[in-house]
């Protein structure tokens, strides 16, 4: 990936001489090492922009690397209202810490493990004085391309903190290593001297466990409670006459049934059917039936199993049956005329089906549980959607989900949810299921087969990388870092079991956590600050793992260096989750305070501490000049705005996912990428396997960079919204939709068409490339600049005004007014 | 009805492959069973009865020892005898056919997992009642329970904790036999030493005598 990295800034570093610099584009590759020659002529944000992508710095922005000049740069005050371009070309990347290139090669990936501050503060009272929140944002089991795997009889680990042997630990001697996070001499055991990569003995320091940031154990049984269980999977599936109406149960069986054999597993995988309306119907699929035999139990007050070893089969086995249920099933209620939903009995049932083995329970739900155990009521007011005034019920309505879910967690049982609803179904009090048994959620508002076929084509999609992504099975992640350092709170879906263990009855590899540290130790002692996650878990093949991640940082006594090494996209994710909250705990309006307040106590803390010159304005370190945008994003979010409509669901739904979406997900989310597409060039492309890349420059979220003769393409995570002006040329319309001219576009168009012309080659190939990051594909629509749709792309230009919110200009004058 | 099936390596009493059933009610017990197990996994070696019925409360340990792989069956005291050791019997030949030959190699805890499915499927034909008369009948004859033994849990896992004081109070005696060993030897040498010291100084004044007030 760094080959591709850099190859990436050399063309970056190209395409920007050509554009400003030297018009000539000869001797650009000789010029680029003296970069003093440059700096002269370039404006402030051209020297930043140059820094982050110039080879030559060997860094992206933010870092230090040592050089004298590169601190001063990552640290040049900006005056944030004078300086309007703040945007790098290319999306931001992670702030290198500023360690040995030794350090620096070996460390862990920050797509899996980011901390705030990447230059972590001595002491409490230096990180009180930065105003800036410490914290880890972590995505542990993260899709990887490689990964080493280690067998051995023992797994070494300090004998005091039981931290895994990493390549940051110290080797004194042959014998003896020293432990980096409490360090404790350890001995080196005979088995460890020998390295089975290079086959040669006695060199410890050569083995792949300290050579990699990265690393999987093969667990022994020590690690294990119980023999490995089989991967079980359980579908509770909701029948009532509104689940019907909205026509998802067809496709989910057809998707379960093309899915079937990709389905993460072995011999002894096992699935079970549940259904439920007013009542609960279990299947027998026993091997050896004809058909399968549905089971009904009405009793939902007091619900039980009516047969104990026929409702869970080995998938193998019983491979017909399921297909035949599978085939018969959208057809079985499609005259039902119960409108009645029994969840909660349901979930129960579920709970004592699973209970003997655990495994991942997915529950699909339509509407709001109306009978028995957990029902709830309608609690949004559709006339408060709007208010300004704080929103209600944020909270559960009932800790049934809650406990159920902590019983399933004690049994090792992950519930995901599915909610596919067009009305309010209280999800808030929903979620808990999820929540605390460490599950996923998915929601789909106004889900209907026929009139929302985007939604059915997500569906279907999110449905096919849920059904074959990996998981692991009865797993805890344990945190641990460097003495003086503790973590006091946890973000995400599990349970919290003991101070710094989660259980994680699933885990997936799409959901990510965050934690938040305080300094209780000056760390005076050393130089550097590490932090190691263990996630101990069972694959779905039966074998128990465990997958250690370590990061190191450096730790700083100066508080500019503390503010150069600060990762604003880490700091503005983690901001967001302590709103959520406080938003849940307090209010939304002290959320939305508090998130305000954050911008405006850094501002004061780096005029006061740091810029000594006399300037006027709103002064950022350059590090940190993006924060105020990415806060008034924040607060623009359907979590955390007021003033515009916001259903309820959606924005509970809207908190849950910052919770659990990995970092750059979530930065798309908040503050969504903006290109211009209809110039787009091969100038600066990148190539990656033969196929070339266009890389347009990222544009400001503002409706200024927006023009009537271009089309737009924002990048908002989950959604892809091509925007087409009004005057667009109809040769971009035409090459690269298909459609002759700007009238003739469909106002639902929600896909690309493939067009052999280079335009269209050159915009597919791009989307593919931005897909290709992400875990869920996204789906796409075409915004016609006179359609209703456009409401919906205009609400993401954040920095311009809305009816309910300031512009990006007013928001910085209020902070400025608020600092002084 | 509560069981466990544990197949392990009677070398290290590494796990290969295990099958729990488990009752509602049972729940907190299964765990102390299942360490019980373990333990006697770890126990078992070539020199222990190859057939055994151990007992535990309410509950009993049966085990064969087969070519170096022990199969463990825990169920009631109640449910016969002859019938859990056809059972394992029946383990044993399947297991054997399918891993045998990879048994000693395996490093990796629960290596054949997926030998559960059989163990289930076995143990239901065994225990639902209705073929288990039919089963028990024809193996009446084949098998010859009278002389296995019987012992207690406890003992056996106790026994072996004696066992291994013994051990350290006999490795102790030989470590001080062998110090005492040492010791004599220093002893020895150094009164030999002195002899040869008080010898030599003999000489030495003789012959300083002898030279200096003879002549």
């Amino acid at each position: 990936a760094d080959g591709t990295n850099d190859l990436r800034y050399l063309l970056d570093l190209a395409r920007f001489r050509k554009v400003y610099l030297l018009p000539d584009g000869r001797r650009q590759n000789s010029e680029c090492s003296g970069s003093d020659s440059f700096k002269c002529v370039m404006s402030l944000s051209l020297l930043r922009s140059h820094s982050r992508t110039c080879p030559s710095c060997l860094r992206p922005w933010g870092g230090l690397s040592g050089v004298p000049e590169l601190e001063v740069e990552a640290l040049s005050p900006i005056n944030l209202l004078l300086e309007r371009s703040l945007l790098p070309p290319r999306p931001l990347e992670a702030p290198e810490p500023n360690l040995s290139p030794d350090l620096k090669k070996v460390n862990c990936s920050p797509q899996t493990f980011r901390c705030t501050l990447s230059s972590i503060p001595q002491n409490q009272a230096l990180l009180n004085k930065a105003r800036l929140p410490l914290g880890l944002l972590l995505h542990p089991f993260r899709d990887l391309q490689q990964l080493p795997v280690i067998t051995s009889n023992t797994i070494v680990r300090c004998r005091s903190c039981r931290t895994y042997i990493n390549p940051f630990v110290t080797f004194l001697d042959q014998r003896r290593w020293k432990c980096n996070l409490c360090y404790r001499v350890n001995d080196v055991p005979d088995e460890f001297m020998y390295n089975p990569v290079t086959r040669s003995y006695g060199e410890p320091h050569k083995r792949p466990e300290v050579q990699n940031a990265t690393v999987e154990f093969i667990a022994s049984s020590d690690y294990m409670l119980r023999p490995p269980q089989p991967a079980a999977y359980l579908f509770v599936l909701d029948v009532s006459h509104n689940a019907v109406e909205s026509g998802y149960l067809k496709f989910f069986c057809e998707s379960l049934m093309d899915n079937l054999d990709k389905l993460p597993g072995d011999t002894r995988t096992r699935v079970g059917f549940l259904t439920f309306d007013n009542t609960v119907h279990f299947y027998n699929l026993q091997e050896g039936l004809s058909q399968p035999q549905m089971l009904v139990v009405s009793d939902i007050d007091d619900i039980f199993i009516p047969s104990h070893d026929s409702l869970m089969v080995n998938l193998k086995e019983s491979k017909e049956l399921v297909k035949d249920l599978l085939t018969s099933l959208p057809g079985m209620f499609s005259q039902t005329k119960e409108t009645h939903s029994a969840l909660g009995p349901a979930l129960q049932a579920a709970f004592k089906l699973m209970s003997p083995t655990g495994g991942r329970v997915t529950v699909f739900q339509t509407q709001l549980p109306t009978l028995g155990a957990g029902s709830l009521k309608s609690r949004e007011d559709p006339n408060q959607r709007s208010s300004t005034k704080g929103v209600q019920h944020l909270a559960p309505a009932t800790d049934f989900y809650k406990k159920l879910a902590l019983d399933c967690s004690g049994q090792q049982i992950g519930v995901d949810l599915f909610l596919l609803s067009s009305q309010y179904a209280d999800l808030a009090s929903l979620a808990c299921i999820s929540k605390y048994s460490a599950g996923s959620i998915f929601y789909y508002p106004s889900f209907h087969y026929i009139h929302n076929p985007a939604q059915l084509e997500k569906f279907q999609k999110d449905l096919d990388r849920y059904l074959t992504r990996k998981i692991g099975f009865e797993a805890v992640m344990r945190i641990r870092c460097t003495k003086g350092l503790s973590i006091h709170t946890f973000h995400g879906n599990f349970f919290v079991r003991s101070t710094d263990l989660l259980s994680l009855a699933n885990v997936n590899p799409d959901s990510a956590f965050a934690v938040q540290m305080s300094i209780d130790d000056s760390l005076a002692d050393s130089s550097l600050a590490c932090f190691q996650a263990a996630l101990l878990y069972t694959s779905s093949k039966g074998k128990r793992r465990i997958r250690v991640h370590t990061l190191c940082l450096p730790v700083v006594n100066q508080l500019s260096d503390v503010y150069a090494g600060a990762d604003v996209q880490a700091i503005t994710c983690l901001l967001a989750d302590m709103a959520i909250d406080r938003s849940i705990t307090s209010s939304l309006t002290d959320a939305r305070d508090a998130l305000t307040n954050a911008v405006v106590d850094l501002a004061s803390a780096y005029k006061s501490n740091v810029s000594n010159l006399q300037q006027s304005g709103l002064v950022f370190p350059a590090a940190l000049c993006l924060f105020p945008i990415y806060i008034l994003a924040l607060l623009k979010q359907k979590a955390l705005r007021t003033g515009t409509s916001t259903r309820l669901d959606e924005r509970v739904f809207a908190m849950c996912e910052f919770k659990t979406q990995p970092l750059q997900q979530l930065m798309r989310m908040v503050h969504p990428d903006l290109y211009r597409l209809d110039n787009i060039s091969d100038q600066g492309a990148l190539h990656l396997n033969n196929t070339v890349i266009p890389q347009p420059h990222l544009l400001h979220l503002s409706a200024e960079t927006l023009s009537r003769d271009g089309a737009f393409l924002m990048d908002c995570g989950n959604t892809f919204y091509l925007w087409i002006g009004k005057c667009c040329h109809d040769l971009f319309i035409r090459d690269v939709l298909g459609c002759p001219n700007y009238a003739s576009i469909p106002t639902n168009m929600s896909h690309i068409p493939e067009l052999g012309t280079p335009l269209s080659k050159r915009v597919r190939a791009f989307l593919d490339w931005l897909q290709d990051n992400r875990a869920f594909s996204s789906m796409i629509h075409v915004v016609k600049d006179d359609t209703s749709a456009k409401a919906t792309f205009f609400q993401y230009l954040v920095e311009d005004q809305s009816e309910s919110a300031s512009s990006y200009h007013e928001f910085l004058q209020h902070i400025q007014a608020m600092s002084k | 009805m509560t069981s466990l099936t544990i197949i392990a390596r009677v070398a290290d009493g590494l796990p290969l492959a295990a099958s729990i059933q488990e009752d509602e009610q049972s729940g907190r017990d299964l765990q102390l069973y299942q360490s019980q197990a373990k333990q006697l996994c770890r126990k078992l070696n070539a020199q222990s009865p190859d057939r055994c019925t151990l007992e535990a409360g309410d509950m009993n340990f049966h085990y064969l020892i087969a070519k170096g792989v022990c199969y463990l069956f825990l169920c009631e005291a109640s449910f016969p005898k002859k019938m859990v050791f056809a059972y394992l019997e029946d383990l044993h030949s399947e297991f054997y056919d399918q891993y045998g030959r990879r048994v000693p190699t395996v490093t990796r805890p629960y290596s054949f997992i997926e030998f559960d499915t059989y163990i289930q499927k076995t143990k239901k034909s065994y225990i639902d009642s209705r073929s288990r008369r039919n089963l028990g009948s024809i193996n009446t004859e084949l098998q010859d329970v009278q002389r296995i033994m019987v012992a207690n849990i406890e003992e056996v896992l106790q026994r072996g904790e004696s066992l291994s004081a013994l051990d350290t109070k006999a490795s102790n005696l030989s470590g001080l036999s062998k110090k005492y060993r040492s010791d004599a030897k220093y002893l020895n040498t150094r009164s030999a030493y002195a002899k040869v010291a008080a010898v030599s100084v003999f000489f030495i004044t003789l012959i300083i005598y002898v030279r200096f007030w003879w002549l």
